[in-house]
């Protein structure tokens, strides 16, 4: 299961998880957000730099987040934020899928 | 485009940023000045009432963009009040008595607080009223409640609620007086205000709805005041949010028209040629709503700034966004889009504040506006796909509406 030395932690299932749909995943005291986008799965930091907010429940458009809060945008690629009140990006991390699986690394 | 276009700002507030920033991304050569009142570079409200007093922000964190930001993209920054404007002559002069021309003109004056009057016997009492609208305001009421405890809210909106409840979340006690028989206003759905007022009473708060100050007296350093209702409050402090009005005395006789704030198009175009208003200042057409109306929120003043620009350089971007706007009390979240009134039908979503309460507001089967509270960011998502579903001007199933088990982004995509 590993690759190199990056640690894959597993997430969830695939099943039911449709294009939009946000992931939260927490591990170690953190937490992060996993999405499902057209051309695949992405995932950033789970709260929102503007405020503690879980980004969980934002809204998908395209490849953006919304935060649910204060609407504050980011892209979910790259974790750059685009619109305020957000001006801080979110980092991201590698996501694969292996056997109907989700993976996210956070090393 | 002009190589030397002048393009000067009056206010610098959030639409001005914005609109600044704006016409710098599309137009490198022209001009731009801001005319500034305050001592700072222009900042965020929101916090003010909120992170700023509980301690959580400092008021050095507030500022749209950095010095460097205003240096690096040639944006001038004037600390000059305008005392006069020739839209004739298209002069602006500063209270320095100095002329400056212009080739266009944004006004961002803004809004400001609508004040308490207890007549000319109560001066000292009027003049010891707290109001929020800028950080030199938000500082005094910090200090305030760091240094007493018991404190009169006369207005029961949005602003005197965020205050109330940085106050009880600093442990001290809020009383709030509301003349209305809710809280927020007619705009908020009654459950909604109701929820909020268990809220803010479960932390400590006084509420007193249909209520009017009577008299108020100030003796040593308390204030007596005497309710219509037989109630009442011994306090420290006075602290007013009833209301805002367009800062307009500048342009009053003059040809601008001015009707509720300086009227405008869906271009931001004012009746004098080459003026354009954007923010809390101006009452603009919405060709979605086809109507006039103003506004008063952070996400209107940016997007507003922004068209105001688009414009000013002639790239012809009518405003059309979907109002909206949020208020942050206690770990709620409340959140309204759209329009909120003129509905034939109110429907409900969820019922639980951890999962989030939502009504829309619906005309001929259309969503118009919503209205949601919740925890956190519980409310967020649907609140932002009403306003959608609301643009794309498409027919509800008001049993999917009120299912918490379909995703309202199903409805979006029919």
């Amino acid at each position: 299961m590993s690759e190199n030395n990056e640690n894959w932690l597993e997430v969830s299932d695939e099943s039911g998880i449709e294009v939009e749909d946000i992931v939260r995943f927490d591990h170690d005291n953190k937490t992060y957000c996993i999405y499902k986008l057209e051309d695949g799965y992405y995932a950033t930091d789970g709260l929102c730099t503007h405020e503690t907010v879980h980004l969980e429940d934002g809204l998908v458009i395209d490849d953006e987040i919304e935060c649910p809060m204060h609407q504050g945008i980011f892209k979910i690629k790259t974790g750059e934020a685009i619109s305020p009140p957000a001006c801080v990006d979110l980092k991201t991390y590698p996501v694969k899928v292996d056997n109907g699986k989700i993976f996210i690394s956070i090393s | 485009m002009s190589s030397s276009k002048k393009i000067s700002i009056l206010g610098a507030g959030q639409a001005a940023a914005y609109a600044a920033s704006e016409i710098r991304k599309h137009d490198k050569a022209s001009r731009i000045t801001i005319f500034s009142e305050e001592n700072y570079l222009p900042y965020e409200r929101p916090p003010l009432s909120k992170d700023n007093i509980t301690g959580k922000k400092n008021f050095e964190e507030l500022s749209f963009f950095s010095n460097d930001f205003y240096n690096t993209n040639n944006i001038q920054i004037e600390n000059q009040a305008v005392e006069k404007v020739d839209f004739e002559k298209k002069i602006l002069i500063t209270n320095d008595s100095k002329s400056q021309t212009y080739d266009s003109l944004l006004i961002a004056t803004g809004s400001k607080n609508k004040k308490l009057n207890f007549g000319e016997n109560n001066k000292d009492i009027n003049n010891g009223i707290l109001y929020l609208r800028n950080i030199d305001d938000s500082k005094k009421i910090k200090k305030a409640i760091q240094t007493h405890n018991r404190f009169a809210i006369v207005g029961g909106g949005f602003i005197g609620l965020e205050i109330a409840s940085s106050i009880a979340q600093l442990g001290k006690i809020a009383h709030v007086i509301e003349m209305g028989s809710q809280l927020m206003g007619r705009v908020i759905p009654q459950k909604i205000a109701s929820l909020v007022l268990d809220y803010h009473e479960k932390n400590g708060n006084s509420i007193f709805l249909n209520s009017n100050i009577l008299s108020i007296k100030k003796t040593n350093n308390e204030y007596q005041i005497d309710l219509n209702n037989n109630n009442q409050i011994n306090v420290d402090f006075i602290i007013a949010g009833i209301g805002s009005i367009a800062n307009v005395d500048l342009f009053e006789n003059t040809s601008l028209k001015l009707d509720n704030g300086i009227v405008i198009d869906e271009f931001c175009r004012t009746s004098v040629e080459d003026v354009f208003a954007a923010g809390d200042v101006a009452n603009f057409f919405h060709p979605f709503y086809g109507t006039q109306m103003r506004l008063e929120s952070y996400q209107h003043a940016q997007n507003h700034g922004i068209a105001a620009a688009k414009n000013i350089l002639g790239l012809n971007s009518p405003y059309i966004e979907i109002p909206w706007m949020w208020s942050d009390q206690f770990d709620l979240n409340l959140q309204l889009v759209g329009i909120c009134n003129d509905f034939d039908q109110e429907i409900q979503r969820g019922d639980m504040l951890e999962e989030g309460i939502i009504y829309f507001f619906l005309k001929n089967k259309k969503i118009i506006g919503a209205c949601g509270i919740g925890i956190a960011g519980k409310v967020g998502r649907d609140i932002r796909l009403a306003g959608k579903i609301s643009e794309s001007n498409i027919e509800i199933k008001i049993e999917e509406l009120k299912n918490t088990e379909i995703k309202l982004n199903k409805l979006l995509k029919k």
